[in-house]
């Protein structure tokens, strides 16, 4: 296969992951209420969508919950994806299974279960409500950290042991072999799995709609309670504004890291 | 109260949205300001009780209350308003159901209040602390089926369900269910929508074959379940959230749905609604106060406050639901083409012919099932 | 040649074999922890209620009684099941098909890569409503570029994409897509490319070489991603709900409408109960063979 046709190929997946985000971008600009009829050229909702804190609230919760959890799922996933290969077939199966599991789960099924083990919960406590910020975040840790081991897995059963054994047989402890020798093969990957988890997460509607309390709303939710009217245009602004923060702040990001490597590779070279 | 109430003006919904920003941000410059000069404006009773205090926790359909009502309401009480929205009576039962507490309202509909009852999931409501909805409530929203004695709940907003057809897409005048039908399944096939909800559903093809909406009989439900299953190859989409722009749009021709929804297709393009002349539903939703309401003193007062008949009017111009004030008290006050509006505040010769949704438990699983099917088929 | 191939084989078999560095087996114990208490307590709630009985409207009332399972078997059901296995492959074999080849392009031959991984991401922290509604726009018989296609004699003039099942699929691979690529990705970076064309200055094609080299290498990769879509698809209902005009019931849909529509949750509990027991034995199985596979064949 030529790389051109590859390379070809790869654009127009691009082209079609970014054909809706075009749409949405678009229609935040339209001056109309009604989403699907253009109504002239207005940047109104912007201001609209910056000003209403049931917009921006809940894309804080949103944000920190999402945060937080990639970072409890990566925590979770790497150190089980690490144990799994190695355990007897007794102990590696019902574990095996226990991850699968929390992945086949429909999250409907998970949400309402969760939700009220959670009442339970609550009420053995003595307290009248424990729903809210944490109760999201554990339910959402729950099926990211298996993203997270399922992801990291692929790649760490396929690295072979000869370099950490090289690192041990030259006195390094596993702690100092985990971090010079094995994390930085893995990075990748759990990059690719904190992603995921973090995308997930921000993105999460049934199970956080049923685990949240009152006065916790995320953005998916806020987004979807208003699906009786469709999506709004200050939703649509909304959109557009994250998407342009993010784009932004990831090419910057990029270049910034891309001038630093480059000095290092300068200064080695030297 | 020395100004003329910005809400006796005249906005179509574009507008609307303009000004009610205009006005936060007027609120905001005033701050608290605003507050102390119009405790006295004590049209209500809720400034009349001192003791209230915190939050209120208002769960409710999004987009179904003025934005101004809120501020309005912090500005008299002193108490903010906490905001979470479901997307449907199902989520809202789910939720409830599970173990969710907190809310102090909520705002199901009569069939699921009746429900929710039925789940022990509502509190008993004290009408002597809704002096101002004991006043102005139209009587004739008092004791509906789906809670007799007016124990666990108090109206909110009501409507109808028909079907809104777009005139310059289909040649002649649709009045029944029997022409709904007709027409969909031959000129408008494959441009026809239905609610993506089983009682109205169900209903409409009971209705058409003379039933009552809310039969439990077998042998009628199967009678309207060989008409659903007729009609589904003809039918573009099961929606109960996009309808309204698809017809707006032409996508959709026509659509079976609430006035609300077909009011507004009506003031955007030429389109008739339709109370079809079999008989429907009329639906109430209610405000209701959850067990294990925080701050059921706060719930009152927003109650008793929503039935003034300024806020009532703000209500109905925001969302074109009918209210259910006495309709004399809202003369005056509200936009007279909203209250001339056949189908906002439908006449009592349609509502007449009307039935709420108060089928039983056998009545329930039966349409569950012809639902799956239909769905499935 | 195949002398020098088969050199190349054992290093490679002991490097899968090996299944990786050693580490101790307690580093499972706070994810295994995690799931013990927010999991499997949880899913106790729901085998208790698959065993219980709905009464009235919504009720539940704790018995033992087989019932639920039993009503199950009703092949109105029946169909919903088979019609959302089909969704299930059908939807994970196209988005395998348009998610390796570009996986494959950033691995071996981008440039950016981690810029380029971030640009599949980012279009879904959108939400998914909102990305699902701009299809609605750009599927619609009304949007530009149809009527150009229309107006060019490109596509014909009834063509209707919207509310089929072609508008399901293409919203599943959209949506679909980075569950896919990104595992992908992970295990075709670890490539030893120079493995490829070693093979390949070794007499072996192209496609010999992918199916020789490359292929056993990202099958955990394609294992993976495989799964972290087929699995979701299985109890997906919010694409066909919307990109498919809601016409079609599928597993996800029925759980789901027992738990909320019809307040149903004994009955919605025992074919979560089932699906759950289904597919976690159907993903055991296909893993251990998936695993088997790598190991000794190639």
């Amino acid at each position: 296969m030529g790389r051109r046709l590859l390379g070809a190929w790869s654009l127009l997946v691009y082209v079609f992951l970014y054909a809706p985000i075009a749409v949405v971008v678009f229609f935040a600009f339209n001056g109309g209420r009604q989403v699907l009829n253009w109504d002239g050229f207005s940047t109104k909702w912007f201001g609209e969508a910056l000003s209403d804190p049931t917009i921006t609230g809940p894309f804080r919760t949103s944000l920190l919950i999402a945060l937080v959890n990639a970072l409890i799922a990566c925590v979770l996933g790497t150190a089980l994806a690490m144990a799994i290969p190695k355990m007897r077939t007794w102990v590696r199966n019902p574990v095996d299974a226990l991850v699968y599991m929390t992945l086949v789960t429909p999250e409907i099924v998970f949400g309402i279960s969760a939700l009220i083990f959670f009442v339970q919960i609550g009420n053995w406590l003595g307290l009248s409500s424990i729903l809210g910020f944490w109760t999201v975040l554990i339910a959402h840790v729950v099926f990211n950290a298996s993203v997270v081991a399922l992801v990291v897995r692929a790649r760490f059963v396929g690295m072979g042991q000869t370099l950490e054994e090289a690192s041990y047989d030259l006195g390094a402890g596993p702690i100092s072999t985990f971090r010079q020798v094995t994390l930085p093969r893995l990075a990748p990957a759990v990059l690719a799995g904190g992603l995921l988890a973090f995308t997930f997460s921000f993105d999460d509607f049934i199970t956080s709609f049923f685990v949240a309390g009152a006065g916790t709303t995320t953005l998916p939710l806020r987004i979807f309670s208003s699906l009786r009217f469709g999506v709004s245009p200050i939703v649509n602004a909304a959109a557009a504004m994250i998407l342009v923060l993010t784009l932004t702040a990831i090419v910057v990001a990029y270049l910034v890291l891309r001038r630093t490597e480059r000095k290092e590779l300068a200064w080695q070279s030297r | 109260m020395s100004e003329r109430p910005i809400w006796e003006r005249r906005y179509d919904r574009r507008g609307f949205v303009a000004v009610s920003a205009m006005t936060a941000f007027l609120a905001a410059c005033g701050g608290s300001t605003t507050a102390e000069e119009e405790p006295g404006g004590g049209t209500t009773t809720a400034t009349d009780q001192p003791q209230l205090t915190g939050e209120l926790f208002y769960y409710n359909w999004a987009d179904y209350v003025n934005p101004e009502t809120y501020d309005r309401f912090t500005q008299e009480t002193g108490v903010t308003v906490k905001k979470d929205f479901y997307p449907s009576n199902e989520d809202l039962q789910a939720k409830l159901q599970a173990g969710a507490r907190g809310y102090d309202i909520v705002v199901p509909t009569g069939y699921m209040t009746k429900i929710l009852v039925e789940g022990n999931l509502l509190q008993e409501i004290d009408w002597s602390r809704l002096p101002t909805v004991e006043a102005n409530i139209d009587p004739k929203f008092r004791g509906l089926p789906y809670d007799p004695d007016d124990r666990y709940s108090v109206p909110k907003d009501w409507g109808t369900t028909g079907f809104v057809y777009r005139t310059d897409l289909f040649d002649g005048t649709l009045t029944s269910w029997a022409d709904f039908y007709e027409a969909a399944m031959g000129p408008l096939s494959k441009k026809v929508t239905v609610l993506d909800s089983y009682p109205e559903v169900i209903g409409s093809a009971l209705k058409k074959n003379g039933f009552s909406y809310n039969s439990e009989d077998e042998g009628e439900l199967e009678i309207a379940k060989g008409d659903l299953l007729a009609l589904k190859p003809h039918i573009l989409a099961i929606t109960s959230s996009e309808y309204r722009q698809m017809v707006i749009a032409g996508r959709a021709a026509m659509a079976l749905g609430w006035n609300g929804d077909g009011a507004l297709v009506v003031a955007e393009k030429p389109a008739e609604y339709v109370v079809p002349e079999e008989g429907s539903e009329f639906w109430v939703d209610t405000y209701a106060i959850p067990v294990g309401a925080n701050n059921p003193d706060a719930a009152y007062a927003w109650i008793d406050f929503a039935y003034q008949p300024e806020i009532g009017a703000l209500e109905t111009e925001y969302h074109n639901y009918g209210s259910t004030l006495q309709k004399a008290l809202l003369e005056g006050v509200i936009d007279p083409d909203v209250l001339a509006n056949e189908d906002v505040f439908p006449s009592d010769e349609v509502v007449a012919k009307l039935e709420p949704n108060n089928y039983g438990p056998e009545g329930d699983s039966l349409r569950q099932r012809i639902w799956t099917e239909f769905k499935s088929a | 040649m195949a002398v020098e191939v088969a050199r190349l084989e054992p290093r490679r078999r002991r490097f899968s074999a090996a299944g990786g560095p050693r580490y101790p087996g307690w580093l499972a114990l706070p994810a295994v922890g995690w799931y013990l208490l927010f999991f499997v307590g949880p899913l106790a709630i729901l085998a208790l209620f698959s065993v219980a009985e709905r009464v009235g409207f919504s009720t539940v009332v704790y018995t033992f009684n087989l019932d639920n399972f039993a009503d199950l078997w009703d092949p109105l059901y029946g169909k919903v099941f088979l019609r959302t296995l089909q969704l299930a492959v059908v939807g994970t074999v196209a988005t395998l098909l348009v998610g390796f080849p570009l996986a494959y392009y950033l691995a071996r031959y981008a440039t950016r890569k981690t810029l380029l991984l971030l640009l599949i991401v980012i279009p879904f922290w959108t939400s998914f409503l909102i990305r699902t509604y701009a299809w609605l726009i750009i599927l619609a018989p009304d949007f530009p570029l149809f009527r150009a296609l229309r107006w060019a004699g490109i596509v014909p003039s009834d063509l209707q994409i919207l509310y089929t099942e072609k508008a399901v699929y293409i919203g599943v691979i959209y949506n679909y897509l980075p569950l896919m690529v990104l595992p992908l990705y992970a295990a075709l970076e670890r490539m030893d490319w120079s493995l490829v064309d070693a093979a390949q200055d070794l007499g072996d094609n192209a496609w010999q070489a992918f199916r020789r080299v490359t292929l056993p290498l990202v099958l955990p990769g394609v294992l993976a991603g495989s799964l972290l879509t087929f699995i979701p698809l299985t109890g997906e209902y919010l694409v066909p709900v919307i990109l498919g005009g809601d016409l079609t019931v599928y597993a996800g849909n029925l759980i789901g409408s027992q738990f909320v529509t019809s307040r149903d949750w004994p009955f919605g509990a025992a074919i979560a109960m089932v699906v759950v027991g289904a597919m976690t034995v159907a993903v055991l199985l296909y893993a251990r063979l998936a695993r088997r596979e790598e190991q000794f064949g190639g």
